[in-house]
C-alpha cells in the first residue's frame, strides 16, 4: 500500500514540476507578444504649391486604416526636409498635423541655394514616432515649373505653362489647366469649358462668358489659371485681377421700415395702427377716471 | 315690508369672517405661495438651471400656466359685458365673481411672465427697448390695458355697496372700515352719481370685450407668429378665444357652487343659475371642440413630415395621455354632462367645471410643450435630455404657487366685499316684485 502511495506522489511531484517550467517558460514570451503587437501603420502624403509665382509651400496628409478605412490623424509631428536626405541641414520646417491631418510648411528663404541648385526638386517629411504610430518618412519629387496668366482684347484668358529644363523655361504641352474666377471662396468656370489642356506652346486660351458678375467696389474680379495635384510639377497656380465684374452697391435695409427691423423703424401702417388702438383705448380709460374723479366731487359736495 | 325684504338681503350678502373651512384653506393657499416663493428665491439664485427648461423647450409649465391665466381671465368680459350687453339680467350674481376671477388670473398672467424670465431685473427693458412689431410687446400694453379695465369694472359696481358696508361700522373692524371709506365714502347715493357709474359701466362693457379678444389673439399669435409645427395656423386666435371662454365658464361654475355653498346663497345663486351657466358652458365646450377638429384634422390629413412627429406625439406617441385626458376632461364628458338637465344641478355641474378647468390646463400644458420638441431645424448633437420635457419640482412648485396666489386674491376679495353685488340684487328684487 505504502510504495503505491509514494508512486502516486511521485507522479504529482512531476506534474507539478513540468508545470512550473511551462509557466516560467511562458512568461517572458507572453510579455515579449505584448510588445510585438504591431502598430498601425501611418501614411504621409507630399503635396508641393506654387503659390502666384511667388511663394512655395508644402504640404503633408497623414492618414492611417482605421476599420478598413483610411481616416485623417491629427496631432503628428512632422519634420519637412528639402533634398533626399532628413538631414538636420536640409531641414526647412516643422509642423503638426491638425483635425484634417494636414500641416503645412513654406519653403523659407534659407533654402534658396539648395532650391536654385536644380531644376528638379525632391523633399522628405518625417514623422516622429508617436505612441500609436512608427517613425514614418514621405518623398516627393518634382520638376519646377511656372504658369502664366494674361488677358487679350474681347475677354480673352491666355494662360502659358513651362518647366525648368536646365536653366531654361521651356513650354510644357497636354498638361490640364483650369481656368477660372474667384467667387465666393471658390473657383469659377469662366465659361461652360473648366479645364484646357496646353497645347507645343503651353498655352491655353479661355473666353470669359461671365456677365454681370459681382467684383469687388471697383467692380474688379480675380481670375486664376492652376494646375491641380500634377504627377511631375506639383499644385501651380496664378491669379489676375481685372476690371470685368459689376460693381453692384450695398443695398443696406438697415433703416427702412419693416416689420423685422431694429427699434423705432416699423412700418408706418403698424405704428399708426397700434397708436391709434393704444390711444383710443386709453382716452376712454382717462375718460372714466375722470368721470371717477367727478362722482367723487359730487359725493363730497 | 320693502325694507325688511332689503334688510334681509343685505344680512345675507354682506361678507363674512372665515370659518374653521375658510382659515385652513387660507392656510393651505398659504402653504403653497410659500413654497412657490421658496422655488422661485432658488431660481433667483441658481438661476433657471434648477428648472428643465432647456434650449429646446424655452416655453414650459411657466407660459403654459400664463396662457392659462390669461384664458381663464376672459370670463370677465363674457359674463360682465356680453350678457350686460345683451341685457341678460339673470347673470347679475355672478357678475362680481367673473371680474374678480379675471382681475386676480389677468394680474398672475403678468407676474407669471417674470417668472419665466432668467433675469427678471432687466423686465424694465422689455418697455425702454421695446420693438413695436413683436407681439409680446402687443402683449404686455394689453395685459396691462385688460388689467386696467377690468379693476374699473370691479370698482363702479361696488361703489353702492361701498355705502351700505361702511354703515356697518361695528360689524367690520377697524381696518376694514377704513379700507372700505377710503374706496367709497364719496358715494352718496345721489341721481347724478348714478348716471355716471351707470354710463360708465357701459363703456367699460363695450370697451372691454375687443380688449378681451385682443389679449388672447395676441397670446395665440405670440405662437402663430412663429414659424413651428402645431403653431403655424391661422386659427389660432379664434382657437384660443373659444377655449378661453370655455375654461372661464368652467371656473366660474366652480366659484358659484363653491361661494352658494360656502356662504349658504342658495336664494342668490339658484338652480336656474347653474342651469343657464351649464347650458352657456355645453356651448361653449362645442364651440371649442369644432375648433380643435380644425386645428388637428387638418395638419393631420395632410400629414406634413414637420408636422407628422408632433401630431404622433399627440395622437399615440409621448403625450396622447395627457392630450386625450385633455380633449375628455375639457370638452367631451363635461358635454355628456351638462347637456342633461339633471347634469345642470350644482354638484353635477361644479364637477363639469372642475373637469373643464382641469382639462384646459393640460391643453394649455399640450399647445406650448410638444412644439417646442419638434423645431424644424433640429440641433445636431443635442443632448438627450433637450429631446423631453418634464418640469422640475421648482416649476411646479411655482406654478402651484402662482395658482394659489390667484386663490388667495378671490378668497380675501370675498372676505373684504360681497361677492354678490347688493345694491343691484335689490334693485332688480325691487324692479320684480313691482313687475
Amino acid at each position: 500500500m505504502k510504495p503505491l502511495l509514494k508512486q502516486t506522489n511521485m507522479k504529482k511531484y512531476k506534474l507539478f514540476q513540468l508545470l512550473f517550467i511551462v509557466i516560467i517558460g511562458l512568461v517572458p514570451n507572453l510579455l515579449m507578444a505584448q510588445d510585438a503587437v504591431e502598430k498601425p501603420s501611418l501614411k504621409l502624403s507630399l503635396k508641393y504649391f506654387n503659390d502666384n509665382n511667388k511663394t512655395h509651400h508644402l504640404e503633408v496628409q497623414a492618414k492611417s486604416k482605421i476599420d478598413g478605412k483610411f481616416q485623417m490623424i491629427a496631432n503628428v509631428p512632422v519634420q519637412f526636409y528639402i533634398g533626399s536626405d532628413p538631414d538636420k541641414s536640409n531641414l526647412i520646417g516643422k509642423g503638426i498635423t491638425n483635425p484634417k491631418g494636414i500641416a503645412t510648411v513654406i519653403i523659407p528663404a534659407t533654402a534658396k541655394e539648395q532650391w536654385q541648385s536644380t531644376a528638379n526638386q525632391n523633399f522628405v517629411v518625417v514623422s516622429a514616432p508617436t505612441k500609436v504610430y512608427e517613425e514614418t518618412k514621405g518623398e516627393l519629387a518634382i520638376t519646377k515649373a511656372k504658369i502664366q496668366i494674361d488677358t487679350a482684347e474681347g475677354r480673352i484668358i491666355n494662360a502659358k505653362l513651362m518647366s525648368l529644363v536646365d536653366t531654361t523655361w521651356t513650354p510644357i504641352a497636354g498638361v490640364d489647366v483650369i481656368v477660372g474666377v474667384k467667387r465666393l471662396g471658390g473657383i469659377l468656370n469662366v465659361n461652360e469649358t473648366p479645364t484646357y489642356s496646353t497645347d507645343t506652346s503651353g498655352a491655353v486660351m479661355a473666353e470669359f462668358k461671365r456677365d454681370s458678375l459681382p467684383g469687388d467696389n471697383k467692380g474688379n474680379l480675380t481670375l486664376t489659371a492652376s494646375v491641380i495635384d500634377n504627377d511631375v510639377y506639383g499644385n501651380l497656380s496664378v491669379e489676375m485681377v481685372v476690371p470685368w465684374g459689376k460693381y453692384y452697391p450695398f443695398d443696406s435695409k438697415f433703416d427702412e421700415r419693416t416689420l423685422f427691423a431694429r427699434r423705432g423703424h416699423s412700418p408706418l401702417w403698424l405704428e399708426i395702427l397700434a397708436y391709434a388702438i393704444i390711444v383710443g383705448v386709453w382716452a376712454i380709460i382717462i375718460h372714466l377716471l375722470l368721470q371717477l374723479r367727478k362722482t367723487i366731487k359730487l359725493g363730497v359736495e | 315690508m320693502e325694507k325688511i325684504a332689503e334688510q334681509k338681503i343685505i344680512e345675507d350678502l354682506l361678507p363674512q369672517k372665515f370659518g374653521k373651512q375658510g382659515v385652513i384653506w387660507v392656510i393651505s393657499l398659504l402653504a403653497m405661495c410659500a413654497l412657490g416663493a421658496y422655488a422661485y428665491f432658488r431660481q433667483l439664485y441658481y438661476g433657471l438651471e434648477v428648472t428643465n427648461l432647456r434650449d429646446y423647450v424655452s416655453w414650459g409649465i411657466y407660459i403654459s400656466n400664463f396662457v392659462f391665466f390669461v384664458a381663464i381671465s376672459l370670463v370677465g368680459s363674457l359674463i360682465t359685458a356680453v350678457l350686460r350687453l345683451s341685457d341678460v339680467h339673470w347673470s347679475t350674481p355672478l357678475t362680481r365673481i367673473a371680474e374678480i376671477i379675471a382681475v386676480s388670473a389677468i394680474a398672475f398672467a403678468g407676474l407669471i411672465i417674470i417668472v419665466d424670465m432668467g433675469r427678471p431685473d432687466r423686465f424694465y427693458n422689455l418697455f425702454t427697448h421695446g420693438r413695436l412689431q413683436s407681439p409680446i410687446v402687443w402683449d404686455v400694453i394689453v395685459i396691462t390695458t385688460y388689467l386696467l379695465i377690468s379693476l374699473l369694472l370691479l370698482y363702479f359696481p361696488l361703489l353702492p355697496d361701498l355705502k351700505i358696508m361702511i354703515r356697518y361700522k361695528d360689524r367690520n373692524g377697524k381696518y376694514l372700515q377704513k379700507l372700505y371709506e377710503f374706496l367709497g365714502s364719496f358715494w352718496k347715493d345721489k341721481p347724478e352719481q348714478f348716471k355716471i357709474t351707470d354710463k360708465a359701466i357701459n363703456i367699460l362693457s363695450i370697451t372691454i370685450i375687443p380688449v378681451a379678444f385682443a389679449i388672447h389673439t395676441v397670446t395665440s399669435w405670440l405662437f402663430a407668429t412663429t414659424y413651428r409645427p402645431g403653431w403655424d395656423s391661422t386659427n389660432f386666435g379664434a382657437y384660443f378665444i373659444s377655449g378661453a371662454f370655455l375654461v372661464g365658464s368652467g371656473a366660474v361654475l366652480i366659484a358659484m357652487y363653491v361661494f352658494r355653498t360656502h356662504y349658504k346663497l342658495e336664494k342668490y345663486i339658484t338652480n336656474d343659475h347653474f342651469d343657464k351657466m351649464g347650458k352657456i358652458v355645453v356651448l361653449l365646450a362645442l364651440i371649442y371642440l369644432y375648433f380643435n377638429v380644425n386645428e388637428f384634422l387638418v395638419p393631420a390629413f395632410k400629414m406634413k413630415k414637420s408636422e407628422e412627429h408632433h401630431l404622433m406625439g399627440l395622437f399615440t406617441g409621448e403625450f396622447a395621455i395627457a392630450f386625450w385626458f385633455a380633449i375628455s376632461t375639457a370638452m367631451l364628458i363635461p358635454i355628456l354632462i351638462l347637456i342633461f338637465k339633471k347634469g345642470r344641478t350644482p354638484k353635477a355641474a361644479f364637477v363639469a367645471g372642475i373637469l373643464v378647468v382641469v382639462g384646459s390646463w393640460f391643453k394649455r400644458y399640450l399647445i406650448v410643450t410638444p412644439t417646442l420638441l419638434h423645431p424644424f431645424l433640429p440641433m445636431s448633437d443635442v443632448p438627450e435630455n433637450y429631446k423631453h420635457y418634464f418640469p422640475s419640482w421648482e416649476e411646479w412648485a411655482i406654478a402651484g404657487g402662482s395658482l394659489a396666489g390667484a386663490l388667495l386674491v378671490i378668497t380675501f376679495f370675498a372676505r373684504i366685499f360681497p361677492i354678490i353685488p347688493i345694491h343691484e340684487t335689490i334693485t332688480e328684487t325691487n324692479e320684480h316684485e313691482k313687475v
